[in-house]
């Protein structure tokens, strides 16, 4: 066999890969609610995990875990919904602090209510594919049959997203409430149902995350379980701009395996600094995000 | 001979000053008590007299404003004498919170951007207060404030910088991975910084000789040291607050507040949004480390776990209760975080949860986290920013 495959750089390069599509997907999610309604939700992390205690709960109802994970799903798109409904509604044309301390007081209420209801004690979720690494001549290859699983899952989302937006009638009045409310409105199309729609995928996918993120890490589920990863998603969100899901999903990935090779390389202190540095460094070079093209601003 | 009010007000104040010497001397125990309680007397007739006088205000804003400053402080300084020991304690931390609200409310209510890390930028005085003081044992209270103060501006210009460019919820969130990385920034400087046990002030602040000579043989020395280091955090939040109302209202703070208005139309009449961005920036992150200096004076020690991302919120929350963007927001902020464990103990006690329980341990979070949600929806500009609109609009009714 080839040494290579088992080498440390093979191993660092398929580990940070299997977290690059977890802080992917973060960012994937809230750029689809920043490019429907403008707004960095700070308590994307938190919502969804909120959807997976309701879901993934069921467990110890001995529902199996696949019903298990769908109910998160639902449970996910549902406080998607009432959240963009009941809260973001009257956010819009508000002065730009304001969703954001709203959103950063949402986090901090859900974070205490799931500590008070579920307790801080990590849930262990059961795993449906083993997250031992596979062997190649009697050396760990970097990769489980989870990580496969979690990068396909991710992988079959992004598509699942893709596609809705550029091959379905939804998909179109979805980007054209985002670009134009005003002549989308006047052509028919529903706006304010659009933009809850946006928030309800988000969740969604945000709880299809934490659901990965959950089962995979030796963490647990515990209600602060998405606090980093949501750190990591924003900075690639940030760094691949907030107006592009391509460009979220590549900062993503790339942010996973260079963090992945300084956990390795360096110190496990390290990895939160860099992070801090390329956020800092990529907004100074291009402050909207290395793959948004440049705008003009209505003034 | 025409009198006019301002002379009268002189001579009236003149007189209440000569008036209350004599007062003193003649009921104060000793000649110490008597000077300090004739000083507390003067001030306070002086400051009264400064703020009350017609037509000063617009003439003379930074005199009225020292004034009104001046007297607060006498008054609260003198008041700290007679408190018990906990209430002291309380006052030294809402007075070290409200210098750090004070920072976040600038930066809020001038230039419009928020932090959400505030809470590091606080973590970065208290630290730099400690090193320092470790290092030079015997160097006064004021220089480590300084130099608290420098470190604090400093790390603010590093991160401010990227800051000139950045609109909408980028700089919120770049403050964030930086609030969120502040305990991996503090254990890669272990050496410096103590690593998870943090650091200890080689020694507490104690009163100096001639204070102890007010007290009753019998007062103990814990009612002595917090005493006296709630005066030290009056003080220099009677300072801080000073200085603020006046940049606030200079050239500088109307240059921002029309940044946070309408940028374009800023940048039209030639004010700098790069400077006006960063400046604001750095006045905050300068406030939140003194804050945090003044905490760590006060705890006589400084630990990594306190300056965590939760710290950062609890500020923001404090000054949204407040009011962003206004002076008194911040007083009030600091009021409510002196109290709030108390009450939040209080709210426990008397619904009869079980203090170890999950809800008992997370009603902070939710209450506070309420508040920041419900305030901002209903009324956005706090506490201090609603009531000025209420007593505007009464006013404004009312025929004269």
């Amino acid at each position: 066999m080839d040494p290579f495959l088992t080498s440390r750089i093979m191993t660092d390069l398929l580990g940070g890969l299997t977290n690059g599509v977890v802080y992917g997907l973060v960012a994937l999610s809230l750029v689809l609610v920043w490019r429907s309604t403008g707004i960095l939700n700070f308590a994307q992390g938190a919502m969804p995990m909120v959807a997976t205690y309701l879901g993934m709960g069921l467990l110890s109802y001995n529902l199996s875990y696949w019903p298990c994970v769908a109910v998160a799903i639902v449970a996910g798109f549902t406080i998607g919904g009432i959240t963009e409904r009941v809260l973001v509604r009257g956010l819009y044309g508000k002065p730009e602090i304001n969703p954001i301390v709203v959103m950063v007081g949402f986090l901090i209420v859900l974070e205490a209510v799931a500590a008070a209801v579920w307790s801080t004690k990590p849930r262990g979720l059961p795993s449906p594919f083993s997250a031992i690494d596979w062997q190649i001549g009697g050396k760990p290859f970097g990769l489980s049959d989870f990580s496969v699983f979690e990068i396909l899952t991710a992988i079959g989302v992004m598509a699942v997203i893709a596609a809705l937006f550029r091959f379905t009638k939804l998909g179109l009045q979805l980007r054209a409430s985002a670009i134009a409310p005003e002549v989308s409105r006047l052509l028919g199309v529903r706006v304010g149902r659009m933009l809850t729609l946006g928030w309800m995928l988000s969740t969604a996918v945000g709880t299809i995350t934490t659901i990965l993120v959950a089962s995979n890490y030796f963490t647990g589920l515990t209600p602060q379980v998405m606090d980093g990863v949501f750190a990591f998603g924003f900075i690639a969100a940030a760094v691949g701009g907030l107006d592009s899901p391509v460009g979220s999903i590549v900062a993503g990935v790339s942010i996973g395996i260079i963090l992945q090779f300084v956990g390795d390389y360096l110190n496990s202190n390290d990895i939160i600094l860099t992070a801090l540095l390329i956020l800092v460094v990529s907004l100074m070079v291009r402050p909207n995000g290395l793959f948004t093209r440049s705008s003009a601003r209505r003034v | 001979m025409v009198v006019n009010s301002s002379q009268r007000r002189m001579s009236i104040t003149a007189m209440a000053v000569v008036l209350s010497a004599i007062a003193s001397f003649s009921f104060g125990s000793s000649t110490r008590v008597a000077v300090a309680l004739s000083a507390f007397l003067t001030l306070l007739a002086t400051g009264a007299a400064i703020f009350t006088t017609p037509g000063l205000r617009s003439s003379h804003p930074v005199v009225v404003r020292a004034a009104l400053t001046i007297t607060t402080v006498d008054v609260v300084l003198f008041a700290t004498y007679f408190f018990p020991a906990n209430t002291n304690t309380n006052l030294a931390t809402g007075a070290a919170m409200s210098i750090v609200l004070l920072g976040l409310s600038f930066l809020t209510g001038a230039s419009g951007q928020i932090s959400l890390g505030n809470g590091a930028f606080m973590g970065v005085g208290a630290f730099a207060m400690a090193i320092w003081a470790n290092h030079h044992a015997t160097s006064p209270i004021v220089v480590g404030l300084l130099v608290a103060i420098v470190s604090g501006a400093l790390v603010g210009l590093l991160l401010g910088l990227p800051a000139t460019r950045l609109r909408g919820p980028y700089l919120a969130g770049m403050t964030l991975a930086f609030a969120v990385a502040f305990a991996a920034i503090l254990s890669s400087f272990n050496s410096w910084t103590g690593g998870d046990s943090g650091l200890q002030l080689p020694t507490a602040a104690t009163p100096p000789h001639w204070l102890l000579g007010f007290f009753d043989s019998g007062t103990s020395l814990l009612t002595t040291n917090s005493m006296w280091l709630a005066d030290i955090a009056i003080v220099v939040t009677g300072v801080a607050f000073f200085f603020m109302a006046n940049l606030f209202a200079s050239r500088t703070g109307r240059a921002m507040r029309l940044i946070r208005d309408n940028d374009v139309a800023a940048e039209l009449v030639g004010v700098s949004l790069p400077r006006g961005r960063v400046v604001a920036f750095v006045v905050s992150s300068a406030y939140a480390a003194l804050g945090g200096a003044l905490s760590t004076l006060i705890d006589n020690a400084v630990s990594p776990s306190t300056y965590s991302f939760a710290l950062s919120i609890t500020i923001l929350s404090l000054i949204v209760i407040g009011g962003i963007g206004t002076i008194p927001g911040a007083l009030i902020g600091g009021i409510v975080y002196a109290y709030s464990n108390s009450v939040i103990t209080w709210i426990t006690n008397q619904t009869g949860l079980n203090p170890q329980g999950n809800l008992a341990s997370q009603l902070n979070g939710i209450i506070f986290g309420g508040l920041l949600i419900v305030t901002m929806l209903f009324a956005p500009l706090g506490i201090s920013g609603t009531a000025r609109h209420l007593w505007r609009t009464r006013r404004r009714r009312t025929p004269r």
